[in-house]
């Protein structure tokens, strides 16, 4: 959280995440360029310039595997909140990653031709009738443009700028130029594979994304409560939340509402951070606020507001105790509405 | 009571104790997955074939055909290229040399520049100017046997012919294909792959069934397992394909 806007706010965790980061693309790259033409003993070896755009290609198609695999992962286990701390900073590597992938490819494949390089990729390959040999080379633009828009989307400025509502849209885009990569792969280098082990890589990579994200789903739908919006809803008996933590009630419109224990009090906030739409209610009461488990981003209970100097502010929701049982009013408060919690003993209805 | 008791993670503090052994395996997890990664596919990469660029400059003299794409009946061959051969000819890059002996069809010249050869498929990459190809039409030129071994359907791959010689390793295949359309459409002769050896080879030089290069019709193809049907003729040493462009088909 910060009050202004700085390129990075650096902390310990950040620069282990960046550290790691690099050290295992290093591994990788240097693995496959350097080790590979030693270990596959080839008469005469493949083309350095080949070699090294499928070293970045491959390695831009893991990172971006992983990265997808971070937030269902999380989902389904906290214990992988730390791997979607700094996320950002993974993707930004990828598009870099991926950018020398492009680099390799237009200097080798369209270099050495009368028609310019740019030129050369719109037009050397115009079979657009057919799977194969259609021109995977689209899907892979496609691709590499959704990725430069989100990591010069992907700073605080920007979030702010567009809405966290836009900005989660945008960035949503992330989803359909994984699958263009897929194509692109499938389309492209895949065909030309005696090996099956890299028609396994991605039938691994895209398949384990998919089931991450169905079990990340099915859990969550499990977790929730779907109610109507009548005038008062019954959300759950006071004991079924622990302290500190949150019951998470989706509502018939789609928003989605946090319900907090704090000691023997009861607030409710919109499940929405406003940094990045991040699921408050997977959250925790850190020093007496709600603590999203993305970033950090803390609001009061009380009224959805961050501390001072912070101003971020989320709705907030009435509640009322009809016995041991909570109720909740589904129409939603101005961001930033102080409420009064209610505490057990109370019937407030 | 909800029974999520894991330790809570904020990026901005200290990891939790919990958290911290579990944070240490991960981290030598994901070092260990990535170059486990890394080491599979570099692996299991297919050989690109023993097709390359040969060492030394060659210098050769021959009769020059240039239909349909332009090629060397050699007369006075070199250490590496031998008299008799048939050589295909490019310019540097994904060029031609269609413009430079267009003048000179049937005549003596001297060619000098780079050789490439994959198998009995050989190819110069001439240097510039009159150095890589030079006017000897006051020589006498020999007669070329022309052997016309009469139509064939074939199945196989159209490449472009540098590539495939060994310009690049690997030269052929979808992932290429872009690259191969370029270097027909720069003038590189496009060349057959057949997948099961005519009269001995493999690689044969395409035209259509007039003589005449053919490369916009070849360029949806290129890449692709194939049949097409045509007249072979054997030109010197090489075979060339001479396709009818209505019956190229891909295979599944």
């Amino acid at each position: 959280m910060s009050v202004k806007y700085i390129p990075v706010q650096w902390n310990t965790n950040k620069w282990i995440y960046d550290i790691v980061l690099i050290l295992s693309v290093g591994i990788y790259l240097w693995i496959f360029i350097e080790w590979g033409p030693v270990l596959l003993d080839h008469g005469k070896p493949v083309t350095p310039q080949i070699h090294n755009a499928r070293a970045f290609g491959s390695c831009a198609f893991l990172m971006l595997t992983l990265i997808l695999c971070i937030g269902p992962a999380a989902r389904l286990n906290q214990k992988f909140l730390p791997l979607l701390y700094n996320r950002r900073h993974f993707g930004v590597l990828t598009l870099f990653v991926a950018l020398t992938h492009v680099g390799y490819i237009l200097d080798w494949y369209y270099a050495f031709s009368p028609t310019p390089k740019l030129e050369g990729v719109l037009t050397a390959n115009t079979s657009f009738g057919r799977v194969l040999g259609f021109p995977f080379e689209v899907f892979g633009i496609f691709g590499l443009v959704v990725l430069l828009l989100l990591a010069v989307t992907s700073h605080d400025f920007w979030l702010k700028f567009l809405t966290p509502r836009l900005w989660k849209r945008l960035h949503m885009l992330l989803y359909p130029a994984y699958a263009a990569l897929v194509a692109h792969v499938a389309l492209g280098a895949l065909q030309d594979q005696t090996s099956p082990w890299r028609a396994i890589f991605i039938l691994f990579s895209a398949g384990g994304v998919t089931a991450l994200h169905a079990a990340a789903f099915l859990k969550e739908a499990r977790s929730e409560t779907t109610v109507s919006l009548n005038d008062w809803i019954t959300v759950c008996d006071a004991d079924d939340i622990e302290d500190g933590f949150a019951r998470v009630v989706r509502l018939e419109n789609g928003e989605r509402v946090a319900v907090f224990r704090s000691g023997e009090s009861f607030s409710a906030i919109s499940n929405a951070c406003a940094h990045q739409n991040g699921p408050l209610g997977e959250g925790r009461i850190v020093d007496g606020c709600v603590t999203c488990p993305w970033h950090g981003f803390q609001y009061r209970v009380s009224d959805g507001c961050s501390p001072e100097p912070f101003t971020e502010r989320v709705p907030t929701y009435n509640l009322a105790l009809d016995g041991a049982k909570i109720m909740l009013n589904p129409d939603a408060n101005p961001p930033g509405t102080p409420t009064t919690p209610v505490s057990l003993g109370e019937n407030g209805k | 009571m909800s029974e999520n008791r894991t330790p809570f993670f904020v990026g901005y503090l200290s990891a939790p104790k919990g958290l911290r052994s579990f944070l240490l395996v991960s981290i030598v997890s994901m070092l260990l997955f990535f170059a486990g990664v890394g080491w599979l596919l570099a692996t299991t990469q297919p050989d690109p074939g023993s097709a390359g660029f040969l060492p030394g400059r060659q210098t050769l003299i021959g009769v020059l055909e240039n239909k349909p794409y332009p090629m060397l009946h050699v007369t006075e061959g070199s250490n590496r290229i031998s008299t008799g051969t048939t050589v295909l000819l490019s310019g540097g890059g994904k060029r031609g040399v269609q413009s430079r002996g267009k003048d000179l069809e049937g005549a003596v010249v001297r060619i000098s520049g780079q050789a490439l050869a994959r198998g009995d498929l050989q190819m110069i990459q001439l240097r510039g100017g009159m150095q890589g190809l030079a006017d000897m039409s006051d020589t006498e030129a020999p007669g070329i046997d022309v052997e016309d071994l009469g139509k064939w359907r074939l199945q196989g791959e159209i490449c472009d012919g540098k590539c495939l010689a060994g310009a690049m390793r690997p030269g052929t295949g979808l992932a290429h294909k872009a690259c191969a359309n370029l270097c027909l459409t720069g003038g590189v002769p496009p060349v057959f792959v057949s997948s099961q050896p005519v009269e001995g080879s493999e690689f044969l030089l395409v035209g259509n069934a007039n003589g005449e290069p053919l490369t916009e019709q070849l360029l949806d193809y290129t890449a692709l397992f194939v049949e097409a049907e045509g007249r072979i003729e054997r030109r010197g040493s090489l075979l060339v394909f001479l396709m009818d462009p209505t019956t190229v088909r891909p295979l599944p």
